[in-house]
């Protein structure tokens, strides 16, 4: 069974989301402290976090960093406050997704949790390589010569949905639609987040980067062979 | 010249010197003149008596000489009176110069003997014309000025007195004594020249000072303009010095009490504002928790709806819809309040709008429940790229399109997208129920209905087209509404293609291109 930890400090919200989590087939692990989180977290590693930003004791973007530290386990924030920084604040430190709340659907959740779980693309396996870096899909592994690079796993598909199609320029929208799984959004500061995020992590120089190239006005594609 | 124009225009300093110059140029030049003219008079009136005694004396002198040579030989006549001519002028050239002329009168009866004879090498022309006139008719002594000229081409100015004299065997002839004006002349030219230099300096002393003073008076006023224009620009921390006890003080103390009275009043407001809009913006968050907790379990009930007891299953339907439209009326107000706290930030990305538009009217097309309506989109070109925000666009266009939906009782909507090089406009016309004039004064007004008891088709939140209003502002853009009752409405967005710039020109006209056509049919 998949394990999904709840942290959120609503306890009905909480409950309703244990009872739609449930009811989709998970195992549900509710935490309302944010400073109670990474304990429980350690003593039984979930599948996946359900994090929301404001939580006593600690706030769920400190909860946050404090996972990304030890685990890459997809990070999911629930935020009430729709603001720009409060977004931005939450991906930076770490978490894959987040959500507004109020959901649209419960479906829309589902579907989201169902994304960040899923293993990489069934559809490419073997090596690929962009830049100088050697991405072996089937493994799982990331390289830059010997050298092992750790990606969250939502990094990870970023990566190879850029170096599957090497000389192809991913708008965000058609990054969103193949990474995240969403089906329409305007929301194009999650994949900007995420590429200074992974090319922090990959690139020699995150300034001037050389794996995954900005297209100016059109999106991204990924950096030819060294 | 531009400059000086703008600089008349903007600088009081340059004005108040430019002016006092003018003024004292001309007082300076009227009484310099004034002076001048005294002066010179009466230096040529002195010089005049005295040679007017002479040439009496030296008159007599001449007409004793022609008594004296009646009974000489011509001859003997000439010398006497070359003579007397050599004794009377000046040899040589000195500064009181003074020459002899013996000149035929003109229209004399000619005869063999000439006794025609002058000093010097002056020249009988020189004699002024008018002086010869008046000899002419009387016997009086005349006086003239004129320059005197020799035949080596000198010429000084000098006073030529005449009169007649007849000379046995000569007739009638002229003599004139002239009288050189040259140290006269040399003391004018000197006053006029003292005159001169004294008035270019006394101008430009009066200028320097005019500068001085008016600079003591401008720079306070510069200051202060500069401080108020600070200000202004919303720094109210900004006071006046208060150096002196003077008007400017006074100016200063009124203006420092006015920006404190300001300053506190604006905190105020400010802190009011803030506490308000804070409140709003934590009501709409503190409701989110709870509204999606109830909007799952309303989901959970949903989903189960087909086993419940038929008024159950209807009720939990009608818990999901409202629950819908309770969360866009809290996104909407949440909206709302960003704009109220001017914290709603424009985040411009390169998009193309008609497919943006498409896709709207797209999700507009298949949103099921309504009866099917028509949204047709007419463009020239097939992708119009813009640099705006793209969420407030699409916004903009879903309220702009769910509005027309709303009214356009069945009928057909279209949208039209005219792109110049700086603007983009985009017209959503339908062809329902239309607006009336006092309608389209209240249009974007927050809550605003148009007939308070017409059933609601897709509960609109009301708020959706003033939303609409300030997402396009936010742009520099601007949405414009046109309607008339029974011929539908046009809302026309108009945006500049790039994010940050101004639009200057409206490439759809809010009047739609139909309506004109319509009445004329009609």
């Amino acid at each position: 069974m998949t394990l999904i930890m709840v942290v959120d400090d609503d306890q009905d919200l909480a409950e309703m989301l244990g009872i739609v989590l449930t009811s989709s087939g998970f195992d549900v692990d509710m935490v309302s402290r944010g400073d109670e989180a990474l304990e429980i977290f350690r003593n039984n590693p979930p599948d996946l976090v359900l994090l929301d930003v404001m939580l006593p004791g600690i706030d769920g973007i400190e909860v946050c960093r404090l996972i990304r530290k030890e685990s890459m386990v997809p990070i999911v924030m629930l935020s009430a406050k729709g603001e720009t920084q409060d977004v931005v604040r939450g991906l930076e430190a770490g978490a894959d997704d987040y959500m507004q709340k109020p959901f649209r659907d419960k479906a829309e959740l589902i579907a989201r949790i169902r994304t960040r779980l899923r293993r990489t693309n069934s559809d490419v396996t073997g090596l690929l390589s962009i830049g100088d870096i050697t991405i072996d899909v089937t493994a799982h592994e990331v390289r830059r010569g010997a050298a092992l690079i750790q990606l969250t796993r939502l990094e990870f598909d970023l990566l190879v949905a850029l170096a599957k199609d090497p000389g192809r320029v991913f708008t965000r929208d058609a990054l969103l639609s193949e990474v995240w799984g969403y089906r329409q959004t305007t929301d194009t500061r999650l994949v900007n987040v995420h590429v200074q995020r992974l090319r922090s992590k990959v690139e020699h120089d995150a300034d001037r980067p050389e794996i995954i190239m900005t297209v100016r006005g059109v999106g991204y594609k990924a950096g030819g062979a060294a | 010249m531009n400059r000086l124009r703008r600089s008349l225009k903007h600088s009081l300093a340059t004005r108040v010197i430019l002016s006092t110059l003018l003024l004292s140029l001309t007082v300076v030049s009227l009484t310099g003149s004034a002076l001048y003219s005294r002066l010179a008079d009466g230096i040529l009136a002195t010089s005049l008596n005295s040679s007017l005694a002479e040439a009496r004396y030296t008159f007599f002198n001449a007409e004793y000489q022609v008594l004296a040579s009646q009974s000489m030989t011509i001859e003997a006549r000439k010398q006497a009176l070359a003579e007397f001519v050599v004794r009377t002028s000046t040899q040589g050239i000195n500064e009181e110069r003074r020459e002899v002329i013996f000149v035929k009168s003109p229209g004399a009866p000619t005869t063999a003997n000439s006794y025609e004879m002058s000093s010097n090498v002056i020249k009988n022309s020189s004699i002024p014309k008018n002086l010869r006139a008046q000899i002419k008719k009387d016997a009086k002594l005349h006086y003239a000025y004129g320059p005197a000229k020799y035949n080596e081409g000198e010429s000084i100015d000098s006073l030529f007195v005449g009169r007649r004299i007849i000379i046995p065997t000569g007739g009638r002839y002229e003599i004139y004594i002239i009288f050189s004006l040259k140290n006269q002349t040399a003391t004018v030219d000197l006053i006029s020249n003292s005159l001169l230099i004294t008035g270019v300096a006394l101008i430009f002393l009066i200028g320097l000072i005019t500068w001085l003073v008016v600079r003591q008076v401008v720079r306070p006023v510069r200051e202060a303009a500069r401080i108020a224009n600070q200000f202004t620009q919303g720094d109210f921390t900004q006071r006046m010095k208060v150096v002196s006890t003077d008007e400017m003080a006074t100016l200063a103390i009124s203006y420092n009490e006015m920006a404190l009275s300001i300053e506190e009043q604006i905190t105020r407001l400010e802190h009011l504002s803030r506490v308000q809009q804070r409140f709003v913006s934590d009501v709409t968050h503190e409701l989110r928790t709870p509204l999606t907790t109830l909007r799952m379990a309303s989901e959970v009930i949903h989903v189960q709806r087909s086993s419940f007891d038929p008024l159950v299953a209807r009720s939990s339907e009608l818990l999901v819809a409202q629950l819908d439209r309770f969360e866009r009326l809290l996104e909407d107000l949440l909206e709302v309040s960003r704009f109220d706290a001017e914290v709603a930030v424009l985040e411009p990305v390169d998009f193309d709008v008609i497919g943006l538009i498409n896709r709207c009217a797209a999700d507009f097309d298949m949103g099921g429940s309504a009866p099917t309506r028509d949204i047709q989109v007419e463009a020239d070109e097939e992708c119009v790229t813009i640099n705006a925000d793209i969420r407030r666009v699409e916004r903009i266009m879903r309220n702009l399109l769910s509005n027309a939906l709303d009214h356009a009782e069945g009928k057909k909507i279209v949208v039209n997208v005219v792109a110049t090089d700086t603007e983009v406009g985009i017209g959503v016309r339908d062809y329902g129920s239309g607006l009336d004039e006092s309608a389209l004064t209240r249009v974007f007004d927050r809550f605003w209905r148009e007939d308070p008891s017409r059933a609601r088709v897709r509960g609109g939140t009301g708020l959706g087209l003033s939303i609409a209003l300030e997402d396009a502002r936010l742009h520099n853009g601007e949405l414009d509404a046109w309607g008339r009752p029974h011929q539908g409405a046009h809302f026309v967005l108009t945006l500049p293609r790039k994010a940050g710039e101004l639009i200057n020109s409206r490439p759809i006209k809010a009047t739609p291109k139909d309506f004109h056509q319509e009445a004329f049919y009609q």
